[in-house]
Order: structure tokens, then C-alpha cells, then sequence
């Protein structure tokens, strides 16, 4: 070989993917033989820098939104539950208020009760959607969430214990919290994401 | 790289498997400075570093009870490699805020580094972000090409070019030219 080598041809040398042909040429080439020395130099200095050490624990960030991931668990089954219970209730306000005769007022009503729970699960998809976005949020955004869901999952256990034995109009309420609720969740993940996207 | 500083046992790792909070602190513990120093030196700013360590231990929370390794030094690369690759996923990022091209030239274009002697930290932040990234990778961490062609969605040429210009230009920062 009469020429230097090159960058690439060192680099594959120091990596035992080089030819012969280098190989011979650094054994003979005192300017190529230099520079790989120095290429070898440059490694062990960048293995030697110094190891840093972070200047935040984020131990408890990770922490709070693993933690807020696992009551979203819990949360999100017992609303399932709660829209079970929902619908059941409909169909039993449904049938007495046909007894009753007060079909105006009741089909008024649960055409209110219907438009909520619509409204929560669209939320709900929503949610689903921002979700699905990787992201980091701070130990605060964390905590709104997990208080947010905490209070969800209240209001749902509510839903659930009322079917078929509250005054529709209670349920009506605790539809309605619910989805002030799943709506200010859904804005948190969102001014989350749009946070993390700069 | 420095020695971890927390062992960690089977034990511990078992335990951490199970999603039990104070096992899983344990692994934070042992990895942070390891991960947060990885991600200081491809990344360009200690908050993306901080960023990193953050989005590395949530991934590690949220998939150890699939980790299945049980050589010695098998959590350590696992957690390197998730590191690694939340580094990358920044460093995309950042590409698509700005070219990478632009970076370079802006930031230490070749005129302004021939015959400027600095010391090697200074001219490993001088590189452009997939440079930098690659001689971490492949110099200090010791992946091959194949491996940061794969975490990089890139072809090996590609991972041996980088690592050859980016010699190429520490060679010339360092003030090392014949």
C-alpha cells in the first residue's frame, strides 16, 4: 500500500475488521502507525471521562405516574362497571316512567341521562387517544391526574351504587360530575402533551 | 464506565419483577448516574439528560416483568440499551426541530477548529448529535455497528461513516493534525 490509510481504514484496523494490507502498512508507515496510536488515545479518553451524576432525583416523578398509572387501572374497570349499572338504570327509568304515564318528563330525562353518558365516552375515547402519546410529566401534572381519577372513580362507584335505587335525577347528577371530571382529565393530558412537544 | 453503584442481586430483581415500589427504586438507585451520564454525553443539554433518565425508568417500571436475562450484567445492558434508545428518540427529535447540518457548521464549522487545540469533552459537544451519539455508542459503550444501525433505523455504512468523520473532526479539534 502506498498511501496513507484513511480514517475508515483505522477504524476498521482498531476493530479487527481491517486487511492484511493495513495491517502491513501501519506495521511500516511511521506517520499511519502515529495516528493510530492517537486514535487509540481518543477512546480511552472518551472511556475515562468522568461519570455524571444527574442534579435532580426523579425517583419520585417516576414514581407518582407509575403509581397514577396503576389507579387508572383500578379506576377505568369500575367505571366499566358503573356504565353497566348506567344502562341498566335507564332501561328500569325507562319502563316505570311508561307506567306512570309521565312519559314527556321521563323521556326528556333520559334522553339527558343518554346525551351524558354519550359524552363520557367520548371523553373516554379521547382519553384513550392522548394516552397513547410517549411522554414525561412532572411529579405536579401527575399528582392533578391521579387526584382527578381518584375522584372518577368516587363518582363511579356513586353510578354504581344508585342504579335502580336513587332518584333518577341523583344519577343524572353524578353523570354529569363525571363528565366535568373526564373533561378536565382529558385537558390535563392535553396541555401535558402539547408541554412535552414544546 | 464506572461501576454501578448498588449491586443488585437476583433477589432484587425478582422483586422489582413483581412491580414492588421499593425494588424498583433500588434498580433507579443503581442505573441513574450510568443512564443520566449516557444521556449527558449524546444528548446536548443536561435538562434532555435529565428527560432521558426519566423516560428510561418509567420504560424500566413499566417492562421488567418481561426482562428475562439472568447472565451477569444483563439488567445493566438492558437498561443501557432502553437508554440509549431514549437518547435517540430525543435526538430525533431535535432533528426535526433543526437540520442536523445546521448544528455542525453553526456550532464548529471545520475553519474555525483547524489548529484549535480543546480538550476532548469540549470537541465531543462540538460534534453534530448523531455523530456524537454513534462514538458513544460504539467507542464507550461498546455496540457494534449492526446494533446502532438497528437502534438508529439506519444501515451500518451509514454507522461507520458517522464514526469515521466524527474522528475525523476530533482529530482536527484536538489539534492532533500532522
Amino acid at each position: 500500500m502506498y498511501r496513507h490509510l484513511t480514517m475508515t481504514e483505522l477504524l476498521d484496523l482498531r476493530d479487527h475488521e481491517g486487511t492484511q494490507a493495513a495491517e502491513r502498512h501501519v506495521e511500516t508507515c511511521d506517520g499511519c502507525a502515529a495516528e493510530f496510536e492517537r486514535l487509540h488515545q481518543r477512546v480511552a479518553g472518551l472511556r475515562a471521562l468522568p461519570a455524571l451524576t444527574p442534579p435532580r432525583d426523579r425517583w419520585t416523578d417516576v414514581r407518582e405516574t407509575i403509581e397514577s398509572g396503576r389507579r387508572r387501572t383500578v379506576w377505568r374497570s369500575t367505571g366499566i362497571a358503573g356504565l353497566a349499572a348506567a344502562a341498566m338504570l335507564a332501561l328500569f327509568v325507562g319502563v316505570q316512567s311508561l307506567t306512570v304515564g309521565a312519559i314527556d318528563a321521563e323521556a326528556s330525562a333520559q334522553v339527558q341521562l343518554q346525551q351524558l353518558m354519550d359524552e363520557s365516552q367520548r371523553l373516554e375515547g379521547l382519553l384513550f387517544a392522548v394516552e397513547q402519546e410517549p411522554r414525561v410529566m412532572s411529579g405536579m401534572t401527575a399528582a392533578t391526574i391521579a387526584g382527578l381519577e381518584d375522584r372518577i372513580a368516587m363518582v363511579d362507584e356513586g353510578i354504581a351504587q344508585a342504579a335502580g335505587r336513587s332518584a333518577p335525577v341523583t344519577v343524572e347528577q353524578l353523570w354529569r360530575e363525571r363528565v366535568t371530571l373526564m373533561g378536565t382529565l382529558v385537558n390535563t393530558h392535553v396541555r401535558n402533551v402539547a408541554y412535552v412537544g414544546y | 464506565m464506572p461501576e454501578l453503584a448498588l449491586a443488585l442481586d437476583e433477589l432484587a430483581i425478582r422483586r422489582a419483577k413483581t412491580g414492588d415500589l421499593e425494588a424498583l427504586e433500588n434498580v433507579y438507585r443503581a442505573y441513574q448516574g450510568a443512564v443520566y451520564t449516557m444521556g449527558r454525553r449524546m444528548c446536548r443539554t443536561p435538562e434532555e439528560a435529565e428527560e432521558v433518565v426519566q423516560e428510561t425508568f418509567l420504560e424500566v417500571c413499566r417492562s421488567i416483568k418481561r426482562f428475562r436475562g439472568s447472565a451477569p450484567g444483563s439488567l445493566t445492558a438492558w437498561v443501557k440499551r432502553i437508554a440509549a434508545s431514549k437518547a435517540l428518540i430525543r435526538i430525533r427529535y431535535q432533528k426535526y426541530r433543526e437540520t442536523d447540518e445546521l448544528h455542525e457548521d453553526g456550532r464548529g464549522s471545520m475553519g474555525t477548529d483547524v489548529g484549535l487545540s480543546m480538550d476532548l469533552e469540549a470537541a465531543l459537544v462540538r460534534l453534530s448529535d448523531t455523530a456524537r451519539a454513534v462514538v458513544w455508542l460504539h467507542d464507550v459503550e461498546g455496540y457494534t455497528h449492526e446494533e446502532i444501525a438497528g437502534l438508529m433505523g439506519k444501515t451500518v455504512s451509514f454507522s461507520k461513516s458517522q464514526l469515521s468523520r466524527a474522528h475525523a473532526r476530533l482529530r482536527t479539534m484536538l489539534g492532533e493534525e500532522v
